[in-house]
Parts: C-alpha cells; structure tokens; sequence
C-alpha cells in the first residue's frame, strides 16, 4: 500500500498505461518538460520521450481532432485539456467524431481515446478557470463520461478508459488534486465503468453526487447523523451510462432522495436522475425528489462571497435533507 | 543604459513625431509599467486573490497601437493587455477595482482579476479563451464596415493564440472583406512553458497574414515609436478602407506565465538580453536625448503616478464586494428572469 494524492493517481495511471502499452501517448499544452499546469504529467516526457508525450501549439481542436485520427488507426491517446473551460473549441471533434464515429461506419472505425479534462470551482478560478461542462457530454450517446473523486477510482477508472474502446471524457477536479490521499495496492487494478460506490451506507435518504460533491455530501451526511438522520451517499463516478442499479436499490430502501451537482442546475446530470427516479420508483417515493445545485448563473462568478453563494456546501446540503424528511 | 547610447542623437525631426506625441507615449509606458510593478507585489502579498498576469517588458506592445485611437474605435484584448486598458483611459480606480474583484469594479467581481475592459472606453472585458477576442474584435470591424463608420478595431495576442482555429477563420473573413482591422501579435517567445518554436512552423507569424492576403510586418516590439508609428500607418489604412494589417511585435515579457509560475524552462541568459532591450528605459533615453526629459522630471512623474496608484490602491481596498444576490444579475435583460433559489 502507498498513499497516494488523486493527482499522483492521475500520474500513475498514465505511467503505468504507457509503460504496458506501446500504443498509449500524451498529447496537450504544457504537459512536457513543464509536467503540466498543475503537474500531472510531471516527469512523463523525460521517462517515455517527446514523441509520446506531446506539447502541443494552443489547438484544443486537434488536440482532441488529432487524437481521434491516431485512436482510429491504432493508437491510444490521452489528450489534455488544461481547464474544462478550453474544451470549447474541440466540441466540434468531440461531437462529431469521436461521439459518431462507430455509429456512422457500422462498426469499422473505432475512438478509443480519453480525454482528460481539468475542472472545477471552489479554487478563486472564476468565470474561465472554474467550469465544468460534463452534461453537455452527458447528453451525447457514443461518449463516456467519467467523473472520479477518490485517488483510487482516479486510477482505476483511468486505467479502464485507456484499455476500453470508447472515446472517454474523464473529469478530474481540481480541487481534489492534493487534498485528498489515501492508500492504493502497489498492484494493477482497475475499476469498471458504469458502477456507482456507495460510500456510505445509511436508512433514511439516499443523497447521489460525484466529483467534489462526494465529499461535501459526505460531510454533509456527517453533521445529519448529529441530528439522528442517517444518509446514505451514492457517488455516481461514471455519468454516462450511469449506474441506475445500485441508485434505485438504495432509493427502494430510504424511499427518499437529494441529488447535488455542482454545476448549474438546470438541464444537467441530475436533472436526468431526478427525472429517471420519478419516472421508474414514484410509488416507492415518501417525498419529492430534490436537487441541491450552483445556481443558474454563468459558472462561476469570481469574487470569494460570489463564488461561495454559487457553489453548494454541506450547510445547502444538510437544509435540503431536512426538508425532505419533514415533507 | 550604456547599451543604448547612440553616437549620434536622435533629432525630432528624424523621428517626425511631435512632442506632445512622444511625451503622452512615454507618460503612458511609464503609468503601465508602476501599475503593473505594483499589483505584482500586492498580489505576493496576499492583497488580492486569484492570480496576476504581469506584462512588464512587453509595455510597448500595447502602448502603441492603444495612443490615439479614439473612444469609439474598440479593442479586443487578451489576458496581458493592461498597457492597451490604461492607455485607453480605463482609470486606476476601475483597473485595481478589477483585480481586487469588489462592487466597484466594471464587471462588479465577476469575470477575472486581468480581465480590464470598458464599454464607454472601447474596451471588450476579455473571456479567457485565446483567440476569442480577436474573432469578437473581427465582428466589430465587420459592423463598423457596414455602418460605413470610419471605427477601426484593433485585436491583441500573443504568438500562441495564432494556432487557434478561431483565429485563423477570423483573419480569412478579414482578408477577403477588407476589414478595418489591425492585428497586434506579441510575440514574447514564449506561451506558458512552451516556445514559440513549437507553436508554429515558420519563423516570423507576421508571415500568417500572406495566407490571408493582406500585409504582415515584423517589428521590435521595444521600440514605442516604431511600434506607435507601424500602427498609426496600419490604423489610417484601414480607416481608409484599404483592410487589415497583421503587425509582430518581438517581446519579452520578464516575469511568468502568470506570479504563480516561475517560469524554470527559461534560461537566465535570455530574460538579462532582453531586459537590456526595456521598452521605457529605451523610451526614457531617447527623451532624455531629444531634451525632453530630465531626470528631475521624470522623479516628479514618478512621484505623482505613484500617488495616484496609492490612491485607487486605497479606493478599491475600501470598496465591498458585490452582495451575494449579485451573482444573480447581468445573465439575461431585464425582460428574462433568472431562477432564484430559495435561500
Ligand atoms: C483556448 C485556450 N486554451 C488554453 C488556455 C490556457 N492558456 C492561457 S494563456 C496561454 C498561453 C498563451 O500564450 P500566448 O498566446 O503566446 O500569450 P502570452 O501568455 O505569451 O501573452 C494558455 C495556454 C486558454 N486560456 N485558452
Ligand atoms: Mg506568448
């Protein structure tokens, strides 16, 4: 066992990928002799050369568009965008290529590529260093969209993306960089795409998240047992396809339900889960289902008291819960 | 500057610019170059979150091409862009207001400590993505052509933001309708960590603008009056409806990407060669030699530019922050409402 931080996870995953299989590169902005903005690549281009770790000119659109020609004949890459932010000018390739390019050759060419993608708040990034823009991938069939927020499905789930077949966006955030660790085995392991974790297991009501809203779920679920609630916390880790299975089993048993994302609130992930809950457990339900959500504004307003009335927090959190058990 | 000295002085009339000209270019390098300086250190102070994007050693790349446009000609800056802010008239109130993100700043606390910008002013808040406002600053220049308004609109970049896409598309539609446009590229050698030698196959990006069919020129960037006059040339061409120019500015810029990076993937030799090249220090030279300047005069300069910093310094440290029901303003007209959250 060694602990590990969740971006020394990120690291490890790609220098283990690269170091089994020839056909795994880097590609992106500053991720060569400078390690990346905030090193996650650090080391990797002395280790396995600049042909395999690429610096690229600022061109998020081949960087991704470029990736996806290599993916079809034969490589693997892992293209990296700095900050969520910058994912702008790929959509293009993203939505068009990679997202399609199984479908619209009945199987023959194939994208098995990962992005990863550097995002969100709760770090004084503002308005163009805080976004996170899963659910317009979360919308688009083809894709796969991993949001991973321990050290451990950082690296396992990286690992099953680089080995799968499918174009991946693979969400890292920031926040969570250095400020969680824990033990890994020293050993190869993956984590499959498609499962939730239950982090916590609780009667009560069921509180569904991902990303850095995992743990302030869990801090949340914290403070509730103080008062007698018992939570139980689902963390999403794959949103698309996601893990309706081990959600709906929880909601069976706790007939309640909050879902906190920390992006805007409408037409995001949870929107989907919320609504899916509806649809398919309405007569298991004891409450409406509810969302705890940044606010409907352009994410995300820079200045500290701005940021903080944006983002949602285990305080916004335990207020929604407790409504729910009082409905 | 012992570097500098020319054996022959330079003469007015040589440099065919008038007085009043070279001392408002030089006021201007000088009132960048103390902002810049001191809002470095406040940001090494802790004073103000985020992060700072210094351009020091690059002042007259925007200077420049900034003098003499008028209110209704619109920039379209990047993230490095002070110089072309102050020398459009954004106040020091407005630009430290800015950085320290409180109420009393154009965008009330929203966007970015470096993201200066002003509507009266001509002076697009910049996003973050590169490019961005050079493909924004292009629209203007469209509408301007169609309002058979003689406006021109000038984009500022770095050498890294020509690999965008966006860029390119820009500068296409540019060329083939003759928009009235100049592009400033500051060229400072370096995007982030990455050299400009990766960031493109040819030596001189001014070397772009044949693809698009309009003039490219290389200049030094550290010379304002070469800069100035370059621009002034590019800038009455495309008020006359003769199209864009694409102008290289070859800089420096001293300090990181941003006051977080050290900026270790830059050999020492290289940022002393260029600091011997200081735009003001140059630009104090020649005044000095064209007996413009003394040193008595500059100390007063000095002296009252740093009053007035202090002075917005203590302005925007007195100012609040936007209330928090703020976030919820600016996003739609008043005609759309925004959903609120029960709080
Ligand atoms: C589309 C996009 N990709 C990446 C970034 C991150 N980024 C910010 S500035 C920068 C380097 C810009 O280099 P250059 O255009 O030469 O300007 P300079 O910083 O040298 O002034 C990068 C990669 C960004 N802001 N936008
Ligand atoms: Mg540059």
């Amino acid at each position: 066992m060694k602990t590990t931080t969740y971006i020394e996870a990120i690291t490890e995953a790609m220098a283990e990928e690269m170091a089994r299989d020839e056909r795994v590169f880097l590609i992106g902005e500053d991720i060569g002799l400078y390690g990346g903005v905030f090193k996650a690549t650090k080391g990797l281009q002395e280790r396995f050369g600049v042909d395999r770790v690429i610096d690229s000119p600022i061109s998020e659109a081949y960087i991704v568009g470029g990736s996806v020609g290599a993916a079809m004949v034969g490589m693997r890459p892992i293209p990296e965008i700095q900050f969520a932010d910058f994912i702008t000018p790929s959509m293009d390739q993203i939505i068009q290529q990679a997202a399609k390019i199984r479908y619209r050759t009945g199987g023959q060419w194939t994208c098995p590529m990962t992005v990863r993608v550097c995002c969100g708040g709760d770090v004084g990034g503002g308005l163009y260093h805080s976004q996170i823009n899963e659910q317009w991938f979360f919308s688009q069939p083809g894709l796969v969209v991993l949001f991973p927020s321990t050290p451990y499905d950082a690296k396992g789930l990286l690992k099953s993306a680089v080995r799968g077949e499918d174009p991946v966006i693979y969400f890292e955030h920031k926040r969570l960089y250095r400020s969680i660790k824990e033990d890994l085995p020293e050993e190869d392991f993956t984590v499959p795409i498609g499962k939730a974790a239950v982090r916590r297991e609780g009667k009560d009501i069921t509180i569904v998240a991902y990303g850095l809203m995992a743990h302030r779920s869990i801090d949340a679920a914290k403070a509730l047992e103080n008062e007698g609630i018992s939570a139980e916390i689902i963390d999403m880790r794959t949103l698309l396809p996601w893990d309706r299975e081990t959600i709906y089993e929880s909601i069976k048993k706790t007939s309640r339900a909050v879902l906190v994302q920390e992006n805007t609130k409408t037409g995001g992930v949870m929107a989907e889960v919320s609504a899916s809950i509806t649809e398919d457990l309405f007569d298991y339900l004891d409450a409406p289902v509810t969302r705890v959500c940044g606010l409907d504004v352009p994410m995300l307003p820079f200045a500290p008291p701005l940021e903080h009335f944006f983002l949602p927090n285990a305080d916004k959190i335990v207020k929604a819960v407790k409504k729910v058990m009082e409905y | 500057m012992a570097a500098n000295q020319t054996v022959n002085k330079p003469s007015l009339k040589q440099i065919s610019l008038s007085e009043e000209t070279l001392m408002g270019l030089y006021t201007s390098l000088l009132r960048v170059r103390l902002l810049d300086e001191r809002l470095r250190k406040l940001f090494r102070q802790g004073r103000f979150a985020g992060t700072y994007f210094s351009a020091v050693g690059q002042e007259a790349t925007t200077v420049g091409p900034t003098y003499g446009l008028r209110d209704e000609d619109i920039i379209g800056p990047s993230h490095r862009e002070i110089g072309a802010a102050v020398t459009k008239g954004l106040t020091f109130n407005e630009i430290i207001a800015q950085v320290f993100a409180r109420s009393t700043s154009p965008d009330k606390g929203k966007s970015h400590p470096c993201h200066y910008g002003s509507r009266p002013k001509g002076v697009i808040h910049p996003a973050s993505t590169v490019a961005g406002q050079t493909v924004v600053a292009t629209g203007c220049a469209m509408a301007f052509k169609i309002q058979k308004k003689d406006n021109v609109a000038v984009a500022f970049f770095g050498e890294g933001a020509t690999s965008r896409g966006g860029w390119h598309e820009a500068l296409n539609y540019a060329g083939v309708h003759k928009l009235p446009i100049i592009y400033i590229c500051q060229n400072n050698m370096w995007a982030e960590s990455v050299p400009s030698t990766l960031q493109a196959g040819i030596d001189r990006f001014a070397d772009r603008a044949k693809a698009y069919g309009f003039p490219g020129v290389t200049i030094d960037g550290n010379d304002i009056v070469e800069v100035y006059k370059t621009a002034s040339e590019a800038i009455a061409r495309a008020r006359a409806g003769q199209g864009p120019t694409l102008i290289e500015c070859l800089t420096y810029r001293w300090y990181g990407h941003s006051e977080i990076d050290p900026a270790n993937y830059r050999r020492p030799e290289e940022l002393e060669e260029w600091k011997k090249k200081d735009p003001v220090v140059r630009a104090e030279q020649l005044m000095i030699d064209l007996g413009l300047l003394t040193n008595e005069k500059r100390e007063a300069m000095v002296e009252q530019i740093t009053a007035e910093i202090e002075d917005a310094i203590k302005f925007a440290e007195a100012s609040k922050y936007s209330e928090p029901e703020e976030a919820y303003l600016d996003v739609y007209s008043e005609k759309i409402p925004v959903r609120r959250e029960e709080s």
